[in-house]
Formats: structure tokens, C-alpha cells, sequence
């Protein structure tokens, strides 16, 4: 009996001794910061950081589809776009969309926090190769990270106003909590300080090393740069460094605008910087997320959301080949199939147009990117009684022919490869026009607007499109009618890619213009208007609520919210 | 020795009863007034020659003229006997009114009187007389201070919460069966109900003797191990029941459907038009569903289609189950084998489950014993969700199949009829889908007594689950979208094993008893899983799908595997003074691997107080019997958190969220990692400090018996995330979790008791419990509220300081304005409402629960009712979204909306109907807050028992007793709540009581009968 009392013993004996080791536990499958810490690890981090510009974030609150990284939600608030859908299938959006802006709406935390997960997982590479034996082995891996941390800032400075800076000392300290104002605020010089630091440090041109199309040059960070000194009206320093990137001659326009969304050209010589969505055969995880809800609840898609206005239809009205600038929202030439049901008949109004409209707004009786002709109301989820009118959105939808970019998710959601053209070469020569005419300089914005005009004209156009479209073949008579057909040019070229709400504020006079547009609309689609009004406030999206709950007070709201 | 040794082996094989090998001298029988007593000990005074007695209460020792014969039995006063010269000793045992309950309380078991922390134990005999699936289903309503939300669902885990949340972690409580460890509820499922001979609760710090994994409580879970039968005992119970839905909320009919929508065209000055309806000034209900349906004829049924009648069956449930038991003085055995089915209410969804349990123990000498346990069981589930939310839904207009047999669906968004895919659809697609899992929990133990008063006693327990799932998303042409085509395969093995060894010594001197432990502990949790979906099969039929017959690319949805460990040792020791004053004290020191080196070891301490005032000269009551006061301190840890290294920075790699297509073509994606949570060095226990107070009472008799306690416990140091580290300017990387916050539940636990005989022999007992905590967030990190799961809108329960955990929060409305929209009032009072108007709306947490059940017997009849309930607790309706609001609009609704305001029907709470949400009305608001209060007729059964003369007469000799039994669950329900179950299992601790559309509990009427041979 003694033994086995001192086996007992011998057991709680050798059961204590293991406890050192029996308790030191080591994660499995996960990298720590020592496994991070060499070149494979800041290539992971690297592509770590791009990850983010499809908005495919950590966890996060707020809503998932306001994360919106085409900025779809951003047109939804413009003049360009409708919600979609019924009235009560987000009512986020429909609040976003109306006006009706509640600082805790859930679309604007959600962006708020994947532009800031963006600019952070930047740093993170950014601190990496600081802290690494030779950080002049990266320079191409640091100017990338100060490029995307640039872009990510860029996005919030023009979707929320005053936001704070989080440099690389405040992520590697773990300071993220900082004021969004005095020294902390996020400027302008901050964003163009990276653009210009990826700028000097990027490859002028694509070689082996660096043949990736979703990277940027030398030459788009300084497309980049130029275009954050245009939203600061520093025309001349925009004008020189948007000339700059035109004179490499490495860009150019597509034969047709829609070559821009198609597999096979979408990262051709018109891309300047793209989301690189993919599309494939399994779960679609590089495939266009946050845009799911945007396809016409035909086909079995999902879910009539992003529906063009009629007040971008009316734009795209032309007289002599030329766009009808003042006069083009008291023609009703375009009216078109609002309260008509598809079985009942109608006839596609033969008004004049310019033929990009129908690469960029699905219309009843013309083709649709190759699926037939648009049928109408049952193509379209929202009931006339709703505000979202009779249009469907096609440059972020497939063509027919384009089976690469095609996919569906499991709930039956498309997950496009359509690559989202944060700028395109178009963007380009537009924004030039825009710095030259402001700086004076007409004659060299005609040229620039010309291009792009030139391309729509020679470029094959959608079959029983009323095509009439010509260039501006006589000199702008005065600064004021160069900057309207600039402006104007803008609108017509790059409508649905997610920069018109940005151009608006940056041009002023919102409040006006949005009433012409809400009183324009509301003439066609009866049920739009709804007594909404832009007011100041709506410049800059707020702060959003939840974000300045959990920064105990540290943010503060932007003015009128 | 060896000799019974082998014949033990020989008779737990056979089942044989097992005669007594000595010699004999002196025979008899046991025997209560009631009849003979089998499993009876019979024991020669100061020498180790025992006895039991046989099945009719017999026995026969060796013993010599002038020894003394103990004769004792469980309930019964001992008697002692002193031999002469006579060879037959019959003795009849009375029962005993003082004899104590020995109660379980980890590591050891303790006499009632000798307890002075608050411990709580349950009748599991009354509790399984009706049919129970879920051993939680035993503590629910039966147990102050601890509430239990059953899952509606069939193999769904149920919540048990004691005494409140004490943390915005893990609030499970650590489930101790026959000495396995484990905070995995899931593991109610797995036990067979009938097995459980005992179920303690340590409510206070007597958890302490857990040490770092206790704060939430313990329940400790003895399974029946053959001990006091004499002979081999057969049982046998059979239940057969029907289940069957209750309180489904009423849909509208196709027509009010249509009026629905043209009340909504009239308030919102909208024409109507409706693709179905027609244009008229009335809405016509049409044959057929018009629009695109790709070729499908569907025909309407002129009153609709009722989608929770199409989706709620009535469902069986039945249960076997056999068990033998055998004890002797050479060890005990139990076996049982247990089959239960029990298919959903909801079509195609459902739980069976089959076990085998062997419990056996040794007597390997005298001193020396061996045992084990062991319960095998696999479970297989079948369900897919709970889709009552889609069921109130969809249109009544769409048939269940289409003409040529299809399913029935809305075929496209544009033909107005909402956009929900049809539940009966998803769930008969789902009837091929499972979950199945094989669990083993067993333990093995030695104990051997060194010297009379000292023991040892060694166990290694633990438990291991296999899980498997099948889910296949099928295609639903008829959907809004074609989506499906989808297999997911999860696959998880988990396991957790404890070696334990304790020491234990006892001495009475005089008046002094002193019983004493130490103990040291090895604990290990570990877990593996994954999960693979492939998609685009080429057929859609169960036979063909499997992983490998899918033409996508295979993908790896998550993969895991970590373990922690912990090490403690422990000292626990009771001393008694004239058994009046009591004392209890225990310490453990608990090293775990979940923190950092530095922040790995700390001690619990607890001590616990106890005046026996009856045993006092001056206490003279004729009233009262018994009165004892308790008082207990303890501290207690509670180490659970999500997170698997906690301590150090972590980055992962991640197809969803780190990695990226840098050339844009189809399938080419470069790996990325990105940091996906920070690590704390400094993170440790959380530490609940819990102050008990109770008393404990016997009056009239001993007919009125009860206790009541209160409690205070403070949860420090709480396990949060620091989002002031990682605020929404961060990486997105998890928050730190730090240790800062405390919450603090006060509360009070009443029990009370009255049993009596009348003198016509109705014999009745009734139980009361009431159970009442408040919950106080006392601090949080920088004070910082926290937000619970986020729904469609966002999230409606915040947790922040001063409020209780998970209270609802939004914005508040009074009434309804001029029209007819709800009226939200401007609490801030800065002149305009908006979202800084929100605030408290409701309060999920009840004011009390209670319990209350009746047992009554008449000659060979009983009966028992059993009510529970819970008291002034919110529920956020959060699925009247889509059932009273046209969040999508040509949805179905509920018959609530037939109140709608109109200008007609002002004098009404129900907003006005329109089509499209207004006012941001679904945003969190008060008007989704409903009282929760209810009270169920949990059980009502009335039993038949055949006396022995009646069996025996009717040739069934054989049998000792039958019992035949009628019985129902869940009778009714009084509660004003609207949706179908007031009964809300919440999915996290900070979203409390939201309703996103549950799966009801079941009414259940059974039959049932209960054999013993």
C-alpha cells in the first residue's frame, strides 16, 4: 500500500515539473512579428495593403455595402445615380440619397473604416522596412506603401472633410486615437507628400520585376499628385505635372469607352490605377464585393441596386454633335419608359444623342452589354412608386461576351472582375483640360477635351443608338463657357465611375445645382421628389456617429451635422 | 480477495447478481415499514466485514456473538445491533427526517448541514419524470439563480446563466461531469437525461475550489453508478410524444395582403399599380402570378398561401431507455443504452441522438478503489437555420409548387412580390443536410484510503467530440437570384482532458471534525477544425454532390488548431465546531498558457462562514425546526475570451481580406497577410469577487423548508477589447483585449418548499423559486459604451457605464404624430431629433425569474405542475422589420398592420402603412421594444403507479413497479409578447433579447412508461 501512496507521490512530482513547458503555448498558423520581419514579410504586408482597395477589410461595423470601393454610393448622392431597388431595401442609402443624413448611418462608418484600415496596413509596411537592416533594399516596396497610404488618404479627405492624419509613428505607437484637428488634421501637403515621395521612387516603366499592372508608375503617382492639387484649384502646379504624365507617352485612349471594362483591355493602355478585381471559379474573393448589390434584378442577379437618373439621360442629349449645356434639363426629348410596364408599348425616343450613353445607361429597347434588349419595367426592382426610376447601370456590369469577368457568388450575388478605374487615362487629359482652362489657357483644354470627344466619335457605337456627336471645332468664346464644357465633358465621359458627387463639391454652388437636378428628375420620376434639399452640410459626409462615440470625444463633427 | 475480485469482473460482465462468497453466521432481512430494503449495508462494528443486502433485503454476515451489526441505509437512521447467539437478525429501518443530503461539491462530496457556501441542487428524479432531451432542461425554472434559455431548435445548445452576466465574454458556466471539465454546452446534448443521478450548482465562492475558470459558476453532474441496488435492477422507459408549433403569429391573407398594399399606395398619394394586384381602385388577388416566371405556371390560392403553416408540422419525439445497475459489496456497475428522436416542428429538421453509458467501481481490496465512467454517444442534427423570418416574408400569393411541381418563388424582383426565397423551399432542399458528432466523455479514478483517516484519490477525465456538417446551399432557380450550388464541409475533433489528484483527510476529536484536501490539477483544451466549399456541380442530387464531384475551385474556408493549458493546485479544508459553528476555507493557485509568462499564475481564495442556530441552547422554537446562517467570500476567475493568443500580435493570411489580384485576370491572386489582432503582454484573469449571505430554514414541522440568499458579485479587471488603442482610425486589426471594466450583479435567490400529507393520504409538495439579479456596468475602458451584434440597421444594445450589460438603445418614440408616423421625441431636448436622441429603450435583463411546481400523489395516482417564468424583461421585435414595415415591401406581413393608423384609425401604436420605410422607422427604436414577461405552463403530468399486488395479479410478477404517465410541455404561455417565443437565446452577451426570428419552442404532449424489473 506504501508503494502505491509514493507512486501518488512520484506522480504529482513529475505532473509539477512538466507544468513550465506544459503551459507555454505558441500560436499555430498565424505569423508573428518576428516571422514578418524579412523580405517575404513585407511583400505580404505589400499586398497586404492593395488588399484593402477592394474594401475587403478585418471584421468592422457599419454597413457592409456602404464600404462601397467604387464610390457607387458617393453617385447614389450626386446627380448621377438613384439608390436602386425599393424604397425600404436600405434605408441607409435611401436616407444617404435624400439627403436625410444621420450622422449614424452605417455607409459611413463602413467607408470611414476600410479607408483608415487602408491608410494603417500602408504604415505598417512603412514601419516594417524602417525597422529593417537595410530599408534601401525597399524603396520600391516603401514608395508603393506611400502611394496606397496617399490614395487612402485622398478618399477621405474628399468623402469626409477634416479627418485626422494617422502617420506611421502614431501606428507604430498604437496612437490611433487622435483629434481631427490642429496639428493632427489631415492636410493636403500630407497626401501630396506621398504622392510626390512615390512619385521620385517609383519605376518610370514596367519591366520584369515590376510588370504588374495593379501597380502604380512613377508616372500615376504624379497623375495622383497632380489630381489632389486640382482640388485644391493649384491649377498650375496640376497643369504641369498632368501634362508631365501625358508627355510620357505611355497612356492612351481605348478604340471604345467600353474597352475600359472589359477582361481583356481593362488593364490596357488607358488604365492609370484600377482596383484589380477578379473573377474565377471558386469563391470569388478578388471579385467586386461591395458593388454586389448593382446588377438588374434580371438573369437571376442581384438586386436593382445604382440606377442612373434621368437627369444623366437628358445630359447626354446633343444639338449640331455638341452636348446641350445650359438648356439640356428643359428638353424633355428623352423621356422615357417611367410608369410604362413592359407589356405595354413603347417606342425608344429618337432624340439625338452622344453615343457614349449607351455604354453608360442601360435604356428599354437598346442592347444591353449584349444580353438583348433592355425589356423595361421587368428588368427593374424598383416599382414606379419608388424613386429610383427606369434605368439600369452598365459599365460595372459584364458584357455578354466577357465570360472571364463573370461570376456568381453563393447567394447568388455577382462578383465581378470588371477592374473599378480609380483613374483612367480619359480622367487624365480631363483634368488637364480643366487646369489649363482655369489657368487660362482655352485653346489647350479644347485640344484635351477633344481627344476624349474624338474617341467617342470614332469608337463603333451601341446598335439603334441616335448618334450625333461631333468635337468642339470653334474656340470656347469665353473662360466661362470653356470651364461649362469642361465640366460638362466630365459628367458625360466619366458618369457612374464614382468621381461625379467629388466634382460637384469641388466646383461649388452644390446647393443650386442640386435643386436644378432634384426639380429636373422629379418632372420624369414623379415619386423622386420628396422636398430633399443639399444643404452646406452636405459637402463632406459627417463624421460618422459611432466613430466619434468610440473616440471618446477625441473627433469632432464636421460643421452643420 | 482476489476470488471477489474475479467474481466482481464475472458479474459486471453478465449482469449477474453477485452472491456474497463468506461464510454464514448470522442471516436476516432489512426492511423498511414499507417493504424489504435491497443495497442495505450491513457491517460488523470496528472490523472492515461488511455487507449489503440482496434484492429482497436480505443478507448474511460472518460475525461472532457479542460483535456489533451497523445496519444502515441511505435515508434511513442507522441502527446498531448487538449480536448473540441467535442466527436471524431482522431489522426494520426508519427513515431518518435528519439524514442529510450529501451533495456534490467539487472534488468531494459533502453532507447538506455541513455546507455553508451557496449551493443549489436539483430533484433530477421529479425533473426526468417527463420527457426531457436536454439535461439543462432539468435545471430550467428548478434552481434559484439560474436561468436556462433552451434553443427551440432540436440540438441547438441551451444557455445557462447563473446569478445574471458578470462579464461581455463567456458567461457559460464550467460543467463538471464525473470530474470532466468543460465550458461547452454542447455537451447537455450528449448526456441522456435519465443517466444523471445528481446536479449541484455552486453559485458562490465555493467555485472558488475551480479556480480560474469558475467565475461564472459551476454545475457539477454525477451520472448514476449502481450503488445501493442489491441484485441486478432492469429499467425501462418509454415516452412517445407529439410536438407541435404554439403561438405562431397570423399572416395575412392574399386579399388583406392586397389591401395592405393599397392602404400603402393611398397614404403615400401614390396611384396603385401592382404587377399582381392590377391597378384597380381594389386590389384584385389574381389566378395565376403574373410577370416573368420563367415559363412556370404558378396558381394562386384564393386565401393565400400561410408560410408558417407550410413550414410548421407536428413532429414526433420518442425515447428509449434501458439501464441495468447492479451494486454490490464488490463494486457497482450501470449500463444504459438510450435512443432519442426528436424531429423538429420545422419540416426537415430534427436530433437524434444514441448512447451507451458504463459506470463502474471496484472494491479491489478494502482499502482500495478502482472505477470508471464512460458515455458514448453521437448525435446527428438536421437543420438549416431557422427560417421564420423568410416565412412571414413571403407573399401570400406564391403557392408552395408551382403546376409542374417545382417550388413555388417570387422568379424575379420585378414581380412585386418581395424578394424572400420561400422557407418550405430551403428547408426540404435542407432535409439531406446534417451535423453529426460522436462524443466520448469518461474518466477513469483510484481511490485508496491510507489510514482511516486519510484517503488519495487520482482521476484522469475527459472528453472528446468529432463533428462533421454537410451543408449544401442548393440552386433556387426560382429565387431572387440563381444562387446555390454551393457545398460547405466543416470537420472539427475537440478535446479536453483533467488528471486530478487529491488528498483528502478527516478526523472527528470531541467536538472538532476537521475534513481537509489538497489538490493538484492538470487541464488541457485542444481544438482542430476546418471548413471546404466547393461549388458548380453538375448535378444537384445528394447522391452525386460531395466535395470532389464540384468543377469550382476548392476552398479552404477557415482552418484552426490551438490548445491551452492550465496547472493548479489546491487546498480546501472544513472545520466544524459541535457541528454549530462551521467553517470552509480553500485556496487554489491556477497557471494557465493563456497569458503571458509573466501574467500567468495567480491565486483564488475563498472562505465561507456558517452558524448552525438551531444547535444553539438559546434557540427554542416550536415553529421553527431549523435555521442556519451562511456567510461566504470568494474570488474567482474567469479566463475564457475570444481570442487564442491574447498576448502577442498577430498577423494571418486571408483570402477574403489580405490578398490580391494584382494583375485583374481571372484566378490569379498574389497571398497577403495582414495584422489581424494585437497582443497584450500584460493581459490576464478576469476576477469575480462574490459575497454570498443566506439562510437556510425548516418551520411547521419541517413541511416548510427554504433558503434564501443574496448575493453580490463584482466581475473586475473584465477581458475587453481597448478600442481606444484600436479606434476606427486603426489598422483593422483586432483591439488588444486589456483587463479594465467591472460589472457588478447584486441580487437575491429565494427557494421555499411545503410538503405535507392530508390525512386522507393526498401527500402534495410544493416548490417556489424566485431568483433576481441587477446588473451594473460599473466601469468599462475609457468608459467607452459597447455595441452589440449589428442587424440590417445597425446595432440596437449598447453596454456602457451605469446601465446594465446589453440594454436596448435607440431612438425613443411617444405615440404616433398628425400622420400617422412614429413620433420620435427629442430626449437630448437640443430642438432637433436625429440620432443624438437615441437612449435607453429597454432593458433585456428580467426583474425575476421564477419557478413553481407542484407534485401530488393520491394512492396510486400523481400529478405535478410546473410553471415558469421570467418578470419584466424587454424584447427588441427586431423581425417586425420585415413583418409590419415594407423594409421589402410586397412582402408578407403579420395581422398586426390591420391596426395600422389611418386617417380613419387614429386612436392606434401602429404606424401607418406606406411603401418604403419612413422616418428611418426600422432604425433601433422604441417601438420594436415589447415586454418579455411571461409565464408557461412548462409541464403538466398525471402518473399512474401499478402497485406490486396489481402487477403480480396481472402476471407480471416479474416487474416491481410500472409507471404510465401522461404529460404535457409547454402547455401555454401568458405574455403579451407579439412574436412567436418570448424565450430569446441571445447570441453574444452584449446582444441581448433581440428576436430576429426564432425557432419556437415546441408544445409537446407525450406518454410515457417507466418499468423496473
Amino acid at each position: 500500500m506504501k508503494k502505491i501512496y509514493l507512486i501518488l507521490i512520484a506522480l504529482i512530482g513529475i505532473m509539477i515539473s512538466c507544468s513550465e513547458e506544459f503551459t507555454d503555448v505558441d500560436p499555430i498558423g498565424s505569423l508573428s512579428d518576428t516571422q514578418l520581419a524579412n523580405p517575404t514579410g513585407i511583400d505580404l504586408l505589400l499586398t497586404g495593403a492593395y488588399s484593402v482597395l477592394d474594401a475587403g477589410r478585418n471584421g468592422g461595423i457599419g454597413n457592409g455595402w456602404g464600404r462601397s470601393a467604387d464610390n457607387w454610393v458617393a453617385d447614389v448622392a450626386s446627380d448621377d445615380a438613384h439608390k436602386g431597388s425599393t424604397d425600404g431595401d436600405q434605408p441607409d442609402l435611401y436616407e444617404l440619397e435624400l439627403f436625410n443624413w444621420q450622422t449614424g448611418n452605417g455607409y459611413f462608418m463602413a467607408r470611414w473604416e476600410v479607408l483608415y484600415a487602408g491608410v494603417n496596413r500602408a504604415n505598417a509596411v512603412i514601419n516594417l522596412i524602417a525597422n529593417s537592416e537595410d530599408p534601401s533594399a525597399f524603396v520600391v516596396e516603401n514608395a508603393q506603401a506611400r502611394f496606397l497610404r496617399g490614395h487612402y488618404n485622398f478618399e477621405l479627405k474628399k468623402l469626409f472633410g477634416s479627418v485626422p492624419n494617422i502617420t506611421e509613428e502614431n501606428a507604430k505607437n498604437l496612437d490611433y486615437n487622435v483629434a481631427n484637428a490642429g496639428e493632427t488634421l489631415l492636410t493636403w501637403a500630407d497626401i501630396e507628400a506621398d504622392f510626390s515621395h512615390a512619385m521620385g521612387n517609383l519605376p518610370s516603366v514596367r519591366t520584369a520585376a515590376y510588370s504588374q499592372a495593379g501597380r502604380p508608375l512613377s508616372s500615376t503617382a504624379q497623375a495622383f499628385l497632380g489630381k489632389a492639387q486640382l482640388f485644391q484649384s493649384k491649377w498650375g502646379e496640376a497643369s504641369a505635372n498632368l501634362e508631365a504624365v501625358i508627355s510620357t507617352g505611355i497612356y492612351g485612349l481605348h478604340p471604345s469607352i467600353v474597352d475600359n471594362f472589359r477582361s481583356e483591355t481593362e488593364n490596357g493602355q488607358e488604365a492609370m490605377f484600377a482596383i484589380q478585381y477578379s473573377a474565377d471559379d471558386g469563391q470569388g474573393f478578388q471579385g467586386n464585393a461591395t458593388g454586389a448589390l448593382n446588377y438588374p434584378a434580371a438573369f437571376g442577379w442581384c438586386c436593382g441596386f445604382y440606377q442612373p437618373t434621368q437627369d444623366l439621360v437628358d445630359a447626354y442629349q446633343t444639338e449640331n454633335g455638341l452636348p446641350m449645356v445650359d438648356t439640356f434639363q428643359a428638353s424633355s426629348a428623352l423621356n422615357h419608359d417611367y410608369n410604362i410596364d413592359s407589356d405595354a408599348a413603347f417606342t425608344v425616343p429618337s432624340a439625338n444623342v452622344d453615343p457614349r450613353l449607351d455604354f453608360t445607361v442601360g435604356r428599354r429597347g437598346v442592347d444591353y452589354n449584349g444580353y438583348g434588349l433592355h425589356a423595361g419595367k421587368s428588368w427593374i426592382r424598383a416599382n414606379f412608386s419608388d424613386i429610383s426610376g427606369p434605368y439600369l447601370p452598365k459599365k460595372n456590369i459584364f458584357q455578354a461576351s466577357d465570360a472571364n469577368n463573370f461570376m456568381q457568388g453563393g447567394w447568388g450575388q455577382n462578383l465581378s472582375g470588371i477592374n473599378y478605374h480609380i483613374m483612367r487615362y480619359a480622367d487624365v487629359l480631363l483634368m488637364a483640360a480643366e487646369a489649363a482652362v482655369e489657368s487660362g489657357n482655352l485653346e489647350r483644354g479644347r485640344t484635351l477635351v477633344n481627344q476624349v470627344r474624338n474617341r467617342a466619335k470614332t469608337m463603333s457605337w451601341i446598335a439603334d443608338t441616335n448618334a450625333d456627336i461631333e468635337l468642339y471645332n470653334a474656340a470656347w468664346s469665353s473662360a466661362t463657357d470653356a470651364r461649362k464644357a469642361v465640366r460638362f465633358e466630365r459628367r458625360l465621359e466619366l458618369a457612374m465611375e464614382g468621381h461625379r458627387y467629388f466634382d460637384l463639391v469641388r466646383w461649388g454652388n452644390m446647393s443650386s445645382h442640386m435643386a436644378a437636378y432634384i426639380a429636373n428628375e422629379s418632372e420624369t420620376i414623379t415619386t423622386f421628389g420628396k422636398g430633399q434639399s443639399f444643404q452646406d452640410k452636405h459637402t463632406y459626409y459627417p463624421i460618422p456617429l459611432s466613430a466619434i462615440d468610440l473616440s471618446g470625444g477625441k473627433l469632432v463633427q464636421n460643421p452643420g451635422h | 480477495m482476489k476470488n471477489n475480485f474475479k467474481t466482481s469482473i464475472l458479474s459486471l460482465f453478465t449482469f449477474l447478481l453477485s452472491v456474497g462468497m463468506y461464510a454464514q453466521t448470522v442471516n436476516g432481512t432489512v426492511a423498511s415499514e414499507d417493504g424489504p430494503l435491497p443495497g442495505a449495508t450491513v457491517q460488523v462494528k470496528g472490523t472492515d466485514n461488511g455487507t449489503s443486502t440482496d434484492f429482497d433485503g436480505n443478507y448474511s454476515i460472518e460475525a461472532s456473538s457479542g460483535d456489533v451489526l451497523i445496519v444502515s441505509f441511505v435515508g434511513f437512521a442507522t441502527v446498531e445491533v448487538t449480536v448473540g447467539n441467535q442466527d436471524q437478525i431482522n431489522v426494520t429501518l426508519e427513515m431518518d427526517s435528519e439524514l442529510e443530503e450529501i451533495i456534490v461539491t467539487g472534488y468531494r462530496s459533502q453532507a447538506r448541514g455541513s455546507i455553508t457556501g451557496s449551493v443549489a441542487t436539483v430533484e433530477v428524479a421529479d425533473a426526468i419524470k417527463v420527457p426531457v432531451t436536454n439535461a439543462a432542461e432539468i435545471l430550467q425554472g428548478r434552481v434559484a439563480g439560474v436561468t436556462v434559455v433552451n434553443n427551440g431548435q432540436p440540438g441547438g445548445a441551451p444557455i445557462v446563466r447563473i446569478r445574471g452576466y458578470g462579464t461581455p465574454n463567456n458567461n457559460d458556466p464550467l460543467f463538471v461531469i464525473d470530474g470532466v471539465q468543460t465550458t461547452d454546452a454542447f455537451v447537455l446534448n450528449s448526456i441522456n437525461p435519465n443517466d444523471i443521478k445528481d446536479i449541484s450548482v455552486l453559485k458562490d465562492g465555493a467555485a472558488a475550489i475551480y479556480g480560474a475558470r469558475a467565475s461564472n459558476g459551476v454545475i457539477l453532474i454525477s451520472t448514476k453508478t449502481g450503488k445501493g441496488t442489491k441484485g441486478t435492477k432492469l429499467s425501462v422507459d418509454l415516452s412517445y410524444g407529439i410536438q407541435s408549433a404554439a403561438n405562431l403569429p397570423t399572416l395575412l391573407t392574399a386579399q388583406q395582403h392586397g389591401d395592405m398594399l393599397w392602404q400603402s399606395y393611398a397614404n403615400d398619394g401614390t396611384p396603385p399599380s401592382h404587377i399582381q394586384y392590377g391597378s384597380g381602385s381594389t386590389p384584385v388577388v389574381p389566378n395565376t402570378i403574373q410577370g416573368n416566371t420563367k415559363g412556370k405556371t404558378l396558381n394562386v390560392n384564393p386565401n393565400g398561401t400561410d408560410w408558417f403553416d407550410a413550414i410548421f408540422d407536428p413532429a414526433p419525439v420518442s425515447n428509449i431507455n434501458v439501464s441495468l445497475s447492479n451494486g454490490s459489496e464488490d463494486g457497482n456497475v450501470y449500463f444504459s443504452i438510450n435512443h432519442l428522436k426528436r424531429d423538429g416542428i420545422i419540416i426537415e429538421s430534427g436530433f437524434e441522438r444514441f448512447g451507451i453509458r458504463l459506470n463502474s467501481d471496484f472494491n479491489v481490496t478494502d482499502n482500495l478503489r478502482i472505477g470508471q465512467t464512460l458515455n458514448v454517444s453521437t448525435e446527428k442534427e438536421r437543420s438549416h437555420g431557422s427560417y421564420t423570418q423568410e416565412a412571414m416574408r413571403m407573399s401570400p400569393l406564391i403557392p408552395l409548387t408551382a403546376t409542374d411541381g417545382t417550388y413555388g418563388g417570387i422568379y424575379v424582383t420585378s414581380n412585386n412580390l418581395g424578394n424572400a426565397t420561400s422557407p418550405f423551399a430551403t428547408h426540404n432542399r435542407a432535409a439531406d443536410d446534417y451535423g453529426k458528432s460522436t462524443r466520448i466523455i469518461g474518466s477513469v479514478y483510484a481511490e485508496i484510503d491510507i489510514t482511516d483517516n486519510l484517503s488519495a484519490r487520482t482521476s484522469i477525465n475527459g472528453s472528446t467530440r468529432t463533428f462533421m456538417n454537410r451543408v449544401f446551399d442548393d440552386y433556387t432557380p426560382e429565387g431572387e437570384t440563381n444562387s446555390g450550388g454551393a457545398l460547405h464541409e466543416q470537420v472539427f475533433n475537440q478535446y479536453e482532458w483533467n488528471w486530478s489528484t487529491t488528498v483528502n483527510w478527516n478526523k472527528t476529536i470531541g467536538d472538532h471534525a476537521v475534513d481537509a484536501l489538497l489538490g493538484y490539477e492538470a487541464v488541457k483544451n485542444y481544438g482542430k477544425g476546418h471548413q471546404m466549399t466547393r461549388n458548380q456541380f453538375l448535378f444537384d442530387t445528394t447522391s452525386f454532390v460531395l466535395l470532389s464531384t464540384g468543377t469550382g475551385t476548392p476552398n479552404v474556408d477557415y482552418a484552426y488548431e490551438n490548445w491551452n493549458t492550465l496547472v493548479g493546485s489546491f487546498v480546501n479544508a472544513s472545520y466544524s465546531y459541535k457541528r454549530k459553528y462551521l467553517f470552509t476555507g480553500s485556496v487554489r493557485t491556477d497557471k494557465t498558457s493563456r497569458f503571458s509568462k509573466d501574467q500567468q499564475d495567480d491565486l483564488f481564495p475563498s472562505a465561507s462562514l456558517g452558524w448552525v442556530i438551531d444547535k444553539e441552547s438559546f434557540f427554542n422554537s416550536s415553529l421553527i425546526n431549523s435555521l442556519k446562517l451562511r456567510v461566504s467570500y470568494g474570488e474567482i476567475g474567469n479566463q475564457s475570451l475570444p481570442a487564442a493568443n491574447p498576448d502577442v500580435n498577430i498577423s494571418a493570411l486571408s483570402e477574403g481580406s489580405a490578398f490580391y489580384s494584382f494583375t485583374g485576370e481571372r484566378g490569379n491572386v498574389t497571398t497577403g497577410a495582414a495584422l489581424t489582432s494585437v497582443g497584450n503582454p500584460n493581459l490576464t484573469w478576469e476576477t469575480a469577487v462574490s459575497r454570498n449571505i443566506g439562510l437556510d430554514f425548516s418551520m411547521m414541522d419541517s413541511k416548510l423548508a427554504g433558503s434564501i440568499d443574496l448575493f453580490k458579485n463584482s466581475t473586475t479587471d473584465l477581458i475587453v477589447r481597448d478600442n481606444s488603442v484600436i479606434s476606427t482610425t486603426a489598422i483593422d486589426a483586432g483591439a488588444p483585449f486589456v483587463n479594465k471594466g467591472e460589472v457588478e450583479n447584486t441580487g437575491v435567490d429565494l427557494q421555499l418548499n411545503y410538503g405535507s400529507e392530508t390525512s386522507s393520504g393526498l401527500k402534495y409538495n410544493f416548490d417556489f423559486n424566485v431568483s433576481s439579479y441587477k446588473n451594473e456596468v460599473v466601469s468599462l475602458v475609457n468608459d467607452t459604451p459597447a455595441f452589440g451584434s449589428n442587424y440590417r440597421e445597425g446595432a440596437m444594445t449598447r453596454t456602457a457605464v451605469g446601465y446594465p450589460i446589453s440594454h436596448f438603445y435607440g431612438k425613443p418614440h411617444d405615440g404616433l404624430d398628425s400622420n400617422g408616423r412614429l413620433n420620435f421625441t427629442d430626449s437630448n431636448g437640443d430642438g432637433i431629433v436625429n440620432d443624438s436622441d437615441r437612449t435607453i429603450i429597454g432593458n433585456p435583463h428580467p426583474d425575476f425569474t421564477f419557478g413553481f411546481n407542484t407534485n401530488l400523489a393520491y394512492g396510486n395516482w400523481d400529478m405535478s405542475v410546473f410553471f415558469n417564468g421570467s418578470q419584466g424583461n424587454d424584447v427588441y421585435n427586431w423581425a417586425k422589420i420585415f413583418s409590419e414595415f415594407p423594409t421589402f415591401v410586397h412582402g408578407g406581413r403579420t395581422d398586426a398592420v390591420l391596426n395600422s393608423w389611418t386617417p380613419q384609425n387614429t386612436n392606434t401604436g401602429q404606424p401607418a402603412l406606406s411603401m418604403g420605410v419612413k422616418n428611418g422607422e426600422t432604425a433601433p427604436n422604441s417601438f420594436f421594444v415589447e415586454d418579455g414577461s411571461f409565464i408557461r405552463l412548462k409541464s403538466l403530468q398525471l402518473g399512474y403507479n401499478f402497485s406490486s399486488a396489481d402487477l403480480s395479479s396481472r402476471g407480471l410478477g416479474s416487474v416491481d413497479s410500472m409507471r404510465v404517465y401522461v404529460s404535457a410541455t409547454n402547455l401555454f404561455t401568458i405574455t403579451d409578447y407579439t412574436g412567436m417565443d418570448p424565450e430569446i437565446a441571445a447570441s453574444d452577451a452584449l446582444t441581448l433579447g433581440v428576436d430576429g426570428g426564432t425557432y419556437p419552442a415546441a408544445r409537446i404532449v407525450s406518454i410515457g412508461l417507466n418499468l423496473n424489473f
